[in-house]
This record gives C-alpha cells, sequence and structure tokens, in this order.
C-alpha cells in the first residue's frame, strides 16, 4: 500500500490502521490500534498527531506498553532496576545480566500529561512535600506510593552530585518512603589544571583523568551491588558485547537524526523524534525491539527522502529544541506554527554518541558518564548546542523551560547569550507546563513569531 | 491599492487602512475589546470601509494581527504582533533598533537588525506583571484615571518598591503599602519603576538605541520617562503608537500584494 507520508488524529489513525491490517500488517505482540491506548487512560493521545507510518505505530505502540512489558518481565523470573537520573550509563551495566532488566522510573513525569492529569500522581507528590515548585518529574514520587503505573523495581539506583537538584529531591522523597536507593556520585565535570593528566571525552568536553578514575570506581561500585543481587559475578566480556551492541544501536539513531533533520523536506514529525531520542536511555526494557523499531524507522525515512516525500513543506523552519517537554503537544505545535526539528538537546547527549572503544569496559562507561551535559557547566552545554546547530543548520533556537526544574532558572540565559553572541540566531525562551492549553496561544504567538523571524531573515 | 491591517489585542481592536501608491495612512479606528471578537472586527472594519466610501472588494490584501489573529477568518492572512510592529515602526522610524511594546498583557522587546527587520525578540512569561493589565489593576484600586497616572507619579518624592514578579503579589503589596500610611503618588511611581526593570530585566540590558516605545502603555503619561530613567537614554514614542500592529499588518499585506 503506497500511502503519502502524513500526521494523523488519533481518529484518523483508526481508519489507517484498518486499511494496513487489512493490507496485511504484521506487529509484534504489543501491537494494536492507538486508540486504545486512549481508552485506558491516556487521554492526551487524542490532541496529538501521528506519523502515518508502520514503523511509527510500532514506536507508539511499543513506547505505551512498557508497563505490560515490565511485568512480563517479572513473571519471566528477571529482576526489574531501577536506574535513576544517569539517563544512559547504568541500564548497559544492568542490561549486561541476563536476568535483569533496566527501568527507567524518571519517565513517569510524562505520565500526568498523558493521563490529562486524572491520575492524581502531582496530587500524591504534593501530600508528600513536592508541590508544584518542584519539577514535574516529582509525578515519579505519586507513582511509588499509588503502584498502578509500573511495577516497584527490585531494586534502584540513582546518581547525585552534578545532577538535578529537583530529581535528588524526588528521589530522596521515595528512598524516605520505603524504597531503598544505592546511591552513586556524579562529579560536576570541571576543566583541568595544567598540572593534571586531561581525557577528551565524546561530546567534545575535556575532563581531568582523576574525574574518570573516580566515575570507574564509582560504577565498579555499582556493578558489585548488581553482581550481589544477581548472585553471581559479571564477566567483562558480557558488558562489552552490551557496549557494542549499543553503539550499534546508537548509529542507527544518529543516522534517522542526520538524516531527518538535514533532509530537505522533513522526513519524520518532531514528536515521533521526541520519542525516539527518549528509548535511547533506556530502550524502554526490551533493547531488540528498539533496534527492530529504528531499524524500521530509519528505512522509512530512508524511503521517503529517496522519493523526495515528506510531511512538511520545505520552506519549514529549522529549528534546534533545548529540553524535552513536559507537553507532548509542544513538538506539534511547533509544526502547526510552521516549524521543524533540526536539532534537538535533551539533556542526555551522552546517550546518543557511540561509546568509546576501550580495553576496560568500566572506564569506557566512565567516560560516557561524564560527557553528560548536564554535568558540567551551562557555558559547555551551550557550545554542544553550537555545535549540533552548525552539524543541522539549525536557523534559530528555542529553549524549552521545565517548569519547577532548577537547572532551567539559570541556564537559559546563559546559552541564549552565548548562541546570540557566536551564531547570531534568533533564540527564544518559552515554558511548556505539563498541560499547556490554556497557554497555547501564547506559546503559539512566540513560535509563530521566531518562525516569521526566520522566513524574514531569508529574504536577501 | 488599499490594503487593511487589523490588531486584535487583549484591550481593544485597532485597524488601519494604507494607501500603498501613496505610502500613506487613509483611516485608522479603533474599538474595545469583547467577547465576540471576529464580530466586533468585522463590524469596525465595515464601519471604517463605509467611511472611507470602500468595499471589502476594493481592499486588496488583508492581515490579522495580536492575540485574537486567529480568530479573524476574514482576513487573508495572520502575522504575530512582533512582526507587525517591527514593520509599523520601521515605517516611521527608520533607524530605530530597539522597540518596547508593551499592550493590555503582555510586553516585549524586539531588537531589529540594520534593515529594520526583527533580529530576535523576548516576551513577558504568563504573569501580567509588566503589562498595561497591571496599570489598570493599580489605577483601579488607587482610584484614579488611567490618563492621570504620570501626572500623579510625577509628584512622587520617593517611589516606593513594588514586586516586578507577580501581579497579584504586587496588588498584595500596594494593600500592605497603603496600610502603611504610603502616599498614592510614590505607588504609582513603584508600579511604573516595576515594570520598566521587569522590562529591562527580560531584555537583559541589552537595549540598542534608538528605542521607540509603541502600544497601548505607551499612551500613558510618565511611562516613557520612567524608561528613560532606569535606560539613561532618550526612548521615543512612536507615531500613533497604538495603532503600531495594525499598521505594520496593512503594510506587509501591501509587501504581499507587490512581492
Amino acid at each position: 500500500m503506497n500511502i503519502k507520508p502524513a500526521q494523523l488524529t488519533l481518529s484518523q489513525w483508526q481508519e489507517r490502521y484498518a486499511q494496513l491490517k487489512a493490507a496485511g500488517l504484521q506487529e509484534p505482540a504489543y501491537g494494536g490500534p492507538l486508540l486504545r491506548h486512549a481508552n485506558q487512560g491516556d487521554k492526551r493521545l487524542g490532541c496529538l498527531k501521528f506519523d502515518n507510518s508502520p514503523a511509527a505505530l510500532h514506536l507508539w505502540n511499543f513506547l505505551l506498553t512498557e508497563e505490560d512489558r515490565l511485568r512480563q518481565h517479572r513473571a519471566d523470573g528477571k529482576l526489574i532496576i531501577g536506574t535513576m537520573k544517569d539517563l544512559g550509563t547504568v541500564p548497559i551495566l544492568v542490561d549486561s545480566f541476563d536476568d535483569m532488566v533496566a527501568f527507567y522510573p524518571d519517565g513517569a513525569w510524562w505520565t500526568p500529561c498523558l493521563k490529562q492529569m486524572h491520575e492524581g500522581l502531582f496530587e500524591i507528590a504534593a501530600q508528600h512535600g513536592l508541590d508544584e515548585s518542584f519539577c514535574p518529574v516529582r509525578a515519579m514520587v505519586g507513582a511509588f506510593v499509588n503502584g498502578k503505573h509500573f511495577p516497584i523495581p527490585d531494586a534502584l539506583i540513582c546518581s547525585v552530585g552534578a545532577t538535578c537538584d529537583d530529581f535528588s529531591v524526588a528521589a530522596q522523597r521515595v528512598e524516605s518512603l520505603g524504597h531503598p536507593i544505592f546511591w552513586w556520585e556524579m562529579p560536576h565535570r570541571r576543566t583541568p589544571s595544567t598540572t593534571e593528566s586531561s581525557v577528551a571525552l565524546s561530546c567534545g568536553f575535556i575532563a581531568p583523568q582523576y574525574q574518570i578514575d573516580h566515575l570507574r570506581r564509582q560504577l565498579q561500585q555499582i556493578q558489585q551491588f548488581l553482581e550481589h543481587k544477581a548472585g553471581r559475578a559479571l564477566h567483562p566480556d558480557k558488558l562489552r558485547q552490551m557496549i557494542r551492541n549499543v553503539n550499534h544501536i546508537r548509529r542507527i539513531f544518529r543516522d534517522i537524526q542526520q538524516l531527518c533533520f538535514t533532509a530537505p523536506v522533513a522526513p519524520m514529525g518532531s514528536l515521533e523524534l521526541l520519542i525516539v531520542e527518549m528509548l535511547m536511555i533506556h530502550f524502554c526494557s526490551d533493547m531488540a525491539q528498539t533496534e527492530w523499531i529504528l531499524d524500521a524507522l530509519l528505512s522509512e525515512i530512508r524511503t521517503r527522502i529517496n522519493n523526495a516525500e515528506g510531511i512538511l513543506p520545505a520552506d519549514a523552519a529549522r529549528i534546534f529544541w533545548v529540553n524535552p517537554v513536559a507537553d507532548l503537544y509542544a513538538m506539534n505545535l511547533l509544526e502547526e506554527c510552521g516549524g521543524r526539528l533540526c536539532g534537538t538537546e535533551f539533556l542526555f547527549a551522552h546517550a546518543l554518541e557511540p561509546i568509546a572503544d576501550h580495553d576496560d569496559p568500566l572506564t569506557a562507561l566512565a567516560h560516557m558518564a561524564l560527557s553528560d551535559p548536564m554535568a558540567g557547566s551551562a557555558f559547555d552545554r551551550a557550545e554542544l548546542i553550537a555545535r549540533k546547530i552548525r552539524q543541522f543548520g539549525s536557523e534559530a533556537v528555542v529553549i524549552s523551560r521545565i517548569p519547577g526544574a532548577s537547572h532551567c532558572a539559570s541556564e537559559g540565559r546563559i546559552i541564549s547569550r552565548w548562541i546570540q553572541d557566536n551564531l547570531a540566531l534568533p533564540v527564544i525562551e518559552i515554558e511548556v507546563p505539563t498541560l499547556s492549553d490554556s497557554y497555547r496561544p501564547s506559546l503559539q504567538t512566540r513560535l509563530e513569531a521566531l518562525i516569521e523571524t526566520v522566513k524574514t531573515r531569508r529574504k536577501p | 491599492m488599499i490594503t487593511a491591517g487589523i490588531d486584535a489585542g487583549s484591550r481593544a481592536i485597532k485597524m488601519v487602512l494604507f494607501d500603498t501608491e501613496r505610502r500613506a495612512i487613509v483611516d485608522q479606528a479603533l474599538c474595545d475589546q469583547g467577547i465576540h471578537q471576529e464580530h466586533k472586527a468585522q463590524a469596525l472594519y465595515d464601519t471604517l470601509l463605509d467611511k472611507n466610501n470602500l468595499k471589502r472588494a476594493d481592499i486588496s490584501a488583508s492581515i490579522a494581527t495580536g492575540y485574537g489573529r486567529h480568530l479573524l477568518r476574514f482576513c487573508d492572512t495572520t502575522f504575530t504582533e512582533i512582526t507587525c510592529h517591527a514593520a509599523g515602526v520601521a515605517h516611521w522610524h527608520r533607524a530605530a533598533q530597539s522597540i518596547i511594546d508593551i499592550g493590555g498583557q503582555d510586553s516585549k522587546l524586539i531588537r531589529l537588525d540594520g534593515r529594520s527587520k526583527v533580529r530576535d525578540f523576548v516576551m513577558n512569561d504568563r504573569c501580567a506583571a509588566g503589562t498595561g493589565r497591571f496599570l489598570e489593576i493599580v489605577a483601579q484600586r488607587l482610584d484614579i484615571p488611567l490618563d492621570q497616572l504620570g501626572e500623579v507619579a510625577r509628584q512622587s518624592t520617593k517611589p516606593a518598591q513594588i514586586s516586578s514578579i507577580c501581579v497579584v503579589f504586587a496588588e498584595t503589596e500596594i494593600v500592605g503599602l497603603l496600610a502603611a500610611g504610603e502616599t498614592r503618588e510614590n505607588i504609582v511611581a513603584g508600579v511604573q519603576g516595576s515594570i520598566v526593570r521587569r522590562l529591562t530585566a527580560m531584555a537583559a540590558g541589552d537595549i540598542a538605541a534608538p528605542i521607540i516605545f509603541t502600544g497601548g502603555v505607551a499612551l500613558i503619561p510618565g511611562m516613557k520617562e520612567a524608561f528613560e530613567s532606569v535606560l539613561c537614554r532618550p526612548v521615543e514614542i512612536s507615531t500613533h503608537p497604538q495603532f503600531t500592529g495594525a499598521l505594520g499588518a496593512a503594510l506587509l499585506a501591501s509587501s504581499s500584494k507587490t512581492a
């Protein structure tokens, strides 16, 4: 069935789904119509527009069935390990054990959005001392308390130190409610002194060797903790193989990003690109399926580019987006206003770059962890963003603040000023709450004005 | 060729008819905003056309701007007020580098490049602090007509310190200040200073001269002087500041037809 690329509402997807099934669409076990997720409570899906490809259908179904998958893992005898805050490093260690699966409780920050606030997670968090002055990740506390959104993990691992203050508070509250956490320290990345030996990291950062050594020790302790839980040692070859697997997936992802951000016409929507990027943190509890879905998406994207087809007008403004949005609808809104995604920095660039080849796998992971853009200064992050802007040819930047997130209070102005001074690109700062409907006119004005500015600048 | 620009703002609907050949405004009009925005805008549009012996068919192109722009379906297309204010200001003030635009519900600083095009902009967040609505609330609370705020502020001997973060908190502060015996003059001057500080903080001090002040709040006496006092440089009120956005829309409509 040869159908032009398009974005569909949930109800339009019903008809599309019937057509695909009639044409013989084969789906994995988690397949099915998207509408069922909305009927089961993910009401926000009814406000979104989705890519019409089978690959996108698989992506959404995969994302929205993680809870079922976790329960199945538990039924199969696997330990569920909650890997919190580090955004990508510890899951690699966890998934190296055959009988463990990494889970990312932080992801609950999107539950209030998906459920359109009907699930009461913020209210529970507030009852436990985390009100709206904290980042939406406080929803995680509510999910641990009511136990309705994911199976409570068998063990929790969380980084502290150079990490988001709000997250630390939320994680500490989870621990105080009876969920023990194995804490490890993430150092603030600093410039090496002239007398120190230094190392080059994957995101273009430089750090002292001392910090790599420190992180390696931290990761070794995590490994020992996991070995204790598993009741056996982890052979370094298992970890090396897992790093190779992860790198393979990251290379597929990088191809997807490179093609989507540089194609003359946007071959895939911003919303799907956001979701794919999020998968890279923890593979949604199934690495093999993640790889399968990414392959399917990459194939679809290549076909569309070869056919000179896309989902948006060719003159869409090329926007670089900083920070993930609490309300998924904001990504659709960007496109409705005439923009397309051409570059992202969603807080975890270190989970997207191939991990450095190193004889010692823990040292390789230490390099990855220290490449975390949030573990250094906002100036470091601004430079990383600037490099990506040059790579993808972005024409303007949206810095999206997360309400209550402590890092957003200070970084926006630094990043904005750095980009304006060094790249002379227009930048706007917006704040996207969990449900942005009442704020939409204001958001829309900002995005439309930015896009008008881009299009005016194109004129000679 | 006549074009129309309609600025559906939060407090008023402003309209400009523009003669493209003569590069001159044919006429302009405004009315208060209301619940049925499109109906009100159409009524104003037709009245203005009648007054000038014109019919809708005589209008080559029309552009809507302002926060209610998407509701005006009778217009050909829309542009944001940021782009329209830049175009409107450029018509009157070619050398402008910065535009301060304070309307009923938002405030903006628009920076222009050397070609009178928008270089970038900053806008206030969700709070009404720093907007015309703040001044309205204060005027009501202190029982002072809006057009007398400037005169009252001029009599201040020591402007009160007012929060620039939140209108609700600021209103509470004002109640407290009144209870503590602070004069109305000092409170009004404090509020004007608060609005100015909020906008200059939002702009992170990057406000190059020449600076042009537009929007309804530019008409309130004392605001220009309050900006000049903080910025330490002259601020010029745009010609017909309340109509700058509508004029810009009409000019952009004109460009769309001649391009």
